[in-house]
């Protein structure tokens, strides 16, 4: 079983999914205490608030990186000729 | 004079000229034995400290006298121990790392820079903090040149112009600072203590407080805050393998230390805090060069500490204090990872790795525990700590809301460092290793690099897990070990770890599934040092110098023009201030001035 061999690939996606969804299924199982219960604030005690919250924020850091790379990258040879 | 007097940095100081000038098997025992017996001369320090007063109050242990101004080298602050021990523990591991290459100057260089961090960790006086600050940006620099590229050469003087300017900045607060305590008749004006002045009035500017904030923000240049954030990806993927492993613990980490001791609860901290850590994510996500992509995540990491800095209680400080403990273990971890693979491959970019898993396990794995440490994964040292300033904050935002005082800014942070959190595991804790080890086959099939730099990670990686499993011996070197003690009860608990693993693993597969968008590509992103690398140059280039041309232009023209005669012979009197004298003529004139000044001075004007 080598680790470039596609199969195993598949293997290994199959495993971290089954990973996930256990974790999802766990979350139903805790109640999640608030963090700032004085605030009323009860977002973070949902359950899958942090899958969900991992996630979300995961994919904005990258929209938003794309969207300055469009402004902000250059040839990584920008700076050679000074 | 007992072993008490001896401040610790001398130590490694002492060790920097030795290892100068020592032949190669010296060098070996000198790299190994400066730190212990650093580190035993600290714990002497800090024993002696502690066995006077348990609580987190910085104690005096030698006092010097010199030109009339009380220094005090040998000072434990509340956060000394931690940042000593790591410090000479970070000293020896990169030594072990490094000493198979034959880089004697790059290790004495090394053992300057430690040196210097080390004395401003015992510095109890401003201008003991000053010169060890100083000692820091020559080692540093020199480790820089000691890669004897074109590339380092030139980060180099940038490095060490930003950092000499922040010197500057550092030394004129110090200077203001310490001349408005003594004019105003304060016992000890150059004592570096907690300024609390500032807490309150962080927002106001003005005379009374320049002076603080020349040196807040001379300490902030070296902290990596904006806008100097710039400095630690442009210099140090430039360094040599086990430079960048030096680079990468001191600077950053004294400048938190210095911010812990003289500015906790300043507001400020927490706003660049939390800026710092979204910055160096999303730079971090946009980068090819591996030390480069290490690099901007001291950035997000440092903006952690800082958050906990600038919230300033009790348990968001052993937080901070904690984490740069861990952060320097872990993160030295990846630059030794990424060093091993730069002195296998010789390569540095994403875009050319790739596949080296299979030759390479031992500084895969290593590379794969230190990214998970940094990611906060229960087991390993980043949980035990990170953790630690979140819940400082959780507990600030409590403490407010119960006496109504506005907290959004706590929640906010909160909110944004659990997404900095997950945005971690993203941009280091998969991408350094997916990209590096895994992703497709580069084609090479390098070797593990040679036993001492193996051995230098599989410790950093067995201390990254033992951090994280048993963190008892770290939060008992905390400033506020109390508080430390009892967060060890509730630092693992099932809602917690869940937490944590839902928020990684949805990261994780965040990545997977964003892998098209983040195909590496030969790309750099422009950051505020395109101000001095490209847009200052040109607008002397462009605009200065052509008007400076046409000025001079302009002066010989109207010079041609006036009447007279053309310059050359000296025909009128004045004509002869325009020729070549001998050098006793202006010497013979300014001492005459000097006779006539002590004349007038000693003489006419008493008598007057």
């Amino acid at each position: 079983m080598k680790l470039s061999d596609p199969r195993t690939i598949k293997w290994i996606w199959a495993g971290g999914l089954l990973v996930l969804a256990v974790i999802l299924g766990l979350d139903f199982t805790v109640h999640h205490h608030a963090h700032f219960p004085r605030d009323g604030i009860s977002i973070d005690t949902l359950p899958e608030f942090f899958p969900f919250y991992g996630f979300l924020s995961c994919f904005l850091m990258v929209v938003v990186a794309k969207a300055l790379a469009t402004a902000l990258q250059r040839k990584d040879t920008y700076y050679d000729d000074q | 004079m007992t072993i008490n007097d001896i401040p610790p940095g001398v130590v490694l100081l002492v060790a920097a000229v030795l290892m100068a000038v020592l032949p190669a098997r010296g060098r070996w025992f000198v790299a190994l034995a400066a730190p212990v017996l650093a580190l035993a001369d600290a714990w002497v320090a800090i024993n002696d400290a502690w066995a006077a007063d348990a609580a987190g109050v910085a104690r005096y242990v030698s006092t010097w006298q010199f030109l009339g101004m009380t220094l005090r080298p040998v000072t434990v602050h509340a956060p000394t121990a931690v940042f000593a021990t790591i410090f000479c523990l970070m000293t020896g591991v990169g030594g072990l790392y490094a000493l198979h290459h034959n880089r004697r100057f790059e290790l004495s260089a090394a053992l300057v820079y430690a040196g210097g961090a080390l004395v401003c960790v015992f510095a109890g006086d401003l201008i003991t903090l000053f010169v060890g600050w100083e000692i820091m940006t020559l080692g540093s620099t020199t480790i820089l040149w000691c890669a004897r590229t074109e590339g380092a050469s030139r980060a180099g003087l940038r490095y060490f112009a930003l950092h000499a300017l922040g010197g500057v900045l550092l030394l004129a607060g110090i200077a203001l600072h310490a001349g408005q305590l003594n004019a105003a008749g304060h016992a000890d004006p150059l004592a570096f203590a907690h300024f609390a002045e500032m807490i309150e009035g962080w927002t106001s500017f003005g005379w009374h407080n320049a002076g603080l904030w020349l040196m807040l923000i001379g300490m902030l240049v070296n902290a990596g805050a904006p806008p100097f954030s710039a400095w630690i990806g442009d210099a140090y993927p430039e360094a040599t393998e086990s430079g960048t492993v030096f680079l990468s613990a001191f600077t950053t980490k004294t400048a938190v230390f210095t911010l812990m001791v003289g500015f906790a609860g300043v507001e400020l901290l927490i706003y660049l805090g939390l800026w710092m850590a979204i910055y160096g994510i999303i730079y971090a996500i946009l980068e090819n060069d591996m030390r480069r992509i290490l690099a901007y995540s001291i950035v997000n990491q440092v903006g952690f500490m800082l958050v906990g800095v600038g919230v300033g209680t009790k348990l968001a400080i052993d937080g901070a204090a904690a984490h740069a403990f861990a952060h320097i273990i872990y993160k030295a971890l990846l630059m030794m990872s990424a060093g091993s693979v730069l002195h296998a491959t010789g390569r540095r970019k994403c875009t050319q790795l790739g596949g080296l898993y299979r030759t390479m396990p031992v500084t895969m794995w290593c590379g794969i525990i230190g990214a998970l440490a940094i990611s906060s994964f229960p087991l390993t040292s980043g949980f035990t700590t990170k953790s630690m300033i979140l819940s400082g904050i959780t507990e600030q935002a409590d403490v407010m809301a119960r006496i109504g005082k506005p907290h959004d800014l706590m929640i906010a942070a909160w909110f944004i460092l659990e997404a900095a959190s997950a945005g971690v595991f993203l941009h280091a804790g998969i991408k350094f290793p997916w990209f590096v080890f895994f992703q497709k086959d580069s084609g090479l099939r390098p070797a593990d690099p040679p036993w001492n730099m193996q051995t230098a990670m599989v410790i950093f990686a067995g201390l990254c897990l033992l951090l994280g499993m048993f963190p008892g011996p770290l939060y008992a070197i905390l400033p506020y070990k109390a508080e430390a003690a009892s967060y060890a009860g509730v630092v693992y608990n099932y809602e917690y770890l869940l937490s944590m693993f839902g928020l990684l693993l949805f990261s994780g597969l965040a990545f997977f599934v964003l892998l098209p968008m983040l195909k590496r590509k030969e790309m750099i992103t422009l950051d505020t040092d395109w101000l001095y690398r490209r847009f200052f140059p040109t607008v002397w280039r462009e605009v200065i110098v052509p008007i400076l041309r046409g000025l001079d232009h302009a002066q010989k023209t109207v010079l041609e023009k006036l009447p007279g005669r053309p310059m050359g012979e000296p025909r009128s009197p004045l004509a002869r201030l325009g020729t070549e004298w001998a050098v006793s003529v202006p010497v013979f004139v300014v001492t005459l001035m000097l006779v006539i000044y002590l004349v007038v001075y000693f003489v006419v004007l008493p008598t007057a």
